[in-house]
């Protein structure tokens, strides 16, 4: 289908029939035909890929401003070190140091694969953030983004590093809980057919 | 001194300094867009009811309270890129903007060039449009395959957001709570959702973690008209 088409169809819908005032004698007929302009530069003001990359990662607003304005074939190279710093730096917080994770990923390793912030999808696999078997290939409406990511930051090598164990046994928390936000997909009920979302509340 | 008091220390004298404030997805990102009509809230991409399509959604201008009168705005120009070399370069792209309450859509089309200035091909092979759902009724079209919607929905994103912001302010030293709370439940998002045939979507390559999985890359960008 082509834009002329498109244009036509839209002004079959908004033709405009406007009459002369009523202190004219003359009664005319005008015909408005619709502007659709799409010309000119778009310019870069936002970019996303994976879900809380430059939340988490950037640590400071001009990090933050100068990510979103970064293609991702560039994102890497300006971007790494810097998330790795971050990453260290939220768990020297914690007097503590990174985990090789879940998926045997170095510190290095992780913080490349999540800097270019694109988001990888497989058409012909299941698609899923993380659902047990199948990694980084797609991500649904239900999908727990946040915990599985802070089980491949936080989580070590079991997971479940940081979630509030009693490591001296005397009945109270001595880790923070810090691999699950404790909020789950379960107040979600997206449709099983297009376009999936839900109705807005309070219509 | 037992653990929780030393972590406690050291996120007060390490992550205050840091002086990080995570928010969301990428709802409120970064200041120069955060809360702007080109802040992107989510991206998501996923098999649809029909497998051989998958669903590409984007979300924008995030947090809407219910009844917020909020709409696109027809100067943002909403981009999804896709790669299928892995030189993260996009080789095709679906364009969004508005006009007179009707999303136009343009794509999958390879773009003439790349990068951070995109202009319409208006001309591109594939076009589509819908009217902008405001209310409860989803209004949708379809046109060579490709199934549309624009509109307000309610965001599917959750999140115990305000822990976190807790946590890493030195405030929350056992970290987040069993159960969380969910501080977007209740709110709504301005939603693009496009259904397209995956034969459309181009070639594919093996995904750079070393799964084996043959996969392409995708990303969305919010462009303002200059």
């Amino acid at each position: 289908m082509k834009l002329n088409n498109l244009k036509y169809i839209a002004a079959t819908f908004l033709v405009v029939i406007g009459l002369t005032s009523c202190d004219n004698d003359d009664v005319g007929v005008t015909v408005i035909t619709p502007i659709l302009d799409f010309s000119g530069t778009f310019v870069q003001e936002d970019q996303m890929g994976r879900p809380g990359i430059n939340t988490v990662f950037s640590a400071t607003p001009e990090i933050e401003n100068d990510f979103n304005v970064t293609i991702p074939s560039e994102q890497g190279a300006a971007f790494q070190s810097l998330f790795e710093t971050q990453l260290a730096g939220l768990h020297s917080a914690f007097g503590a140091t990174y985990e090789n994770n879940i998926l045997n990923l170095d510190i290095t390793t992780l913080t490349t694969l999540l800097a270019s912030d694109v988001l990888q999808v497989a058409p012909d696999e299941p698609t899923t953030y993380f659902d047990g078997a199948n990694v980084l290939t797609g991500r649904t409406l239900t999908d727990d983004v946040i915990d599985v990511s802070l089980i491949l930051l936080f989580g070590g090598q079991t997971g479940d590093r940081f979630n509030g164990q009693d490591t001296n046994n005397d009945g109270t928390p001595d880790l923070p809980i810090l691999v699950t936000d404790g909020v789950s997909a379960a107040g979600e009920t997206p449709l099983s057919m297009f376009p999936y979302l839900e109705v807005p509340h309070g219509i | 001194m037992n653990r929780i008091k030393k972590a406690k220390l050291f996120i007060i004298g390490g992550l205050l300094s840091i002086g990080i404030l995570l928010t969301a997805a990428d709802h409120l990102d970064a200041p120069a867009v955060g809360g702007t009509t080109a802040d992107i809230t989510d991206f998501y991409a996923f098999e649809g009811a029909n497998s051989d399509n998958t669903v590409l959604v984007a979300n924008v201008q995030g947090l809407l309270a219910p009844g917020s009168t909020a709409e696109f705005d027809e100067n943002i120009l909403i981009e999804i890129n896709i790669d299928n070399d892995g030189d993260l370069i996009e080789d095709l792209i679906i364009q969004a903007i508005p006009r007179n309450g009707i999303m136009y859509f343009f794509g999958p089309y390879a773009p003439t060039t790349t990068g951070l200035n995109s202009v319409i091909n208006e001309d591109a092979q594939y076009l589509g449009q819908v009217k902008i759902s405001k209310g409860t009724n989803a209004i949708t079209s379809s046109f060579n395959g490709i199934s549309y919607f624009a509109g307000l929905r309610e965001d599917p994103f959750f999140f115990d957001s305000s822990q976190f912001n807790a946590i890493i302010g030195g405030m929350a030293p056992s970290g987040f709570n069993n159960p969380g709370n969910d501080d977007f439940d209740g709110t709504n998002v301005l939603s693009i959702v496009v259904e397209v045939p995956n034969a459309l979507l181009g070639e594919t390559f093996s995904h750079p973690a070393g799964t084996g999985v043959q996969v392409f890359n995708a990303w969305v960008e919010a462009k303002r008209k200059q």
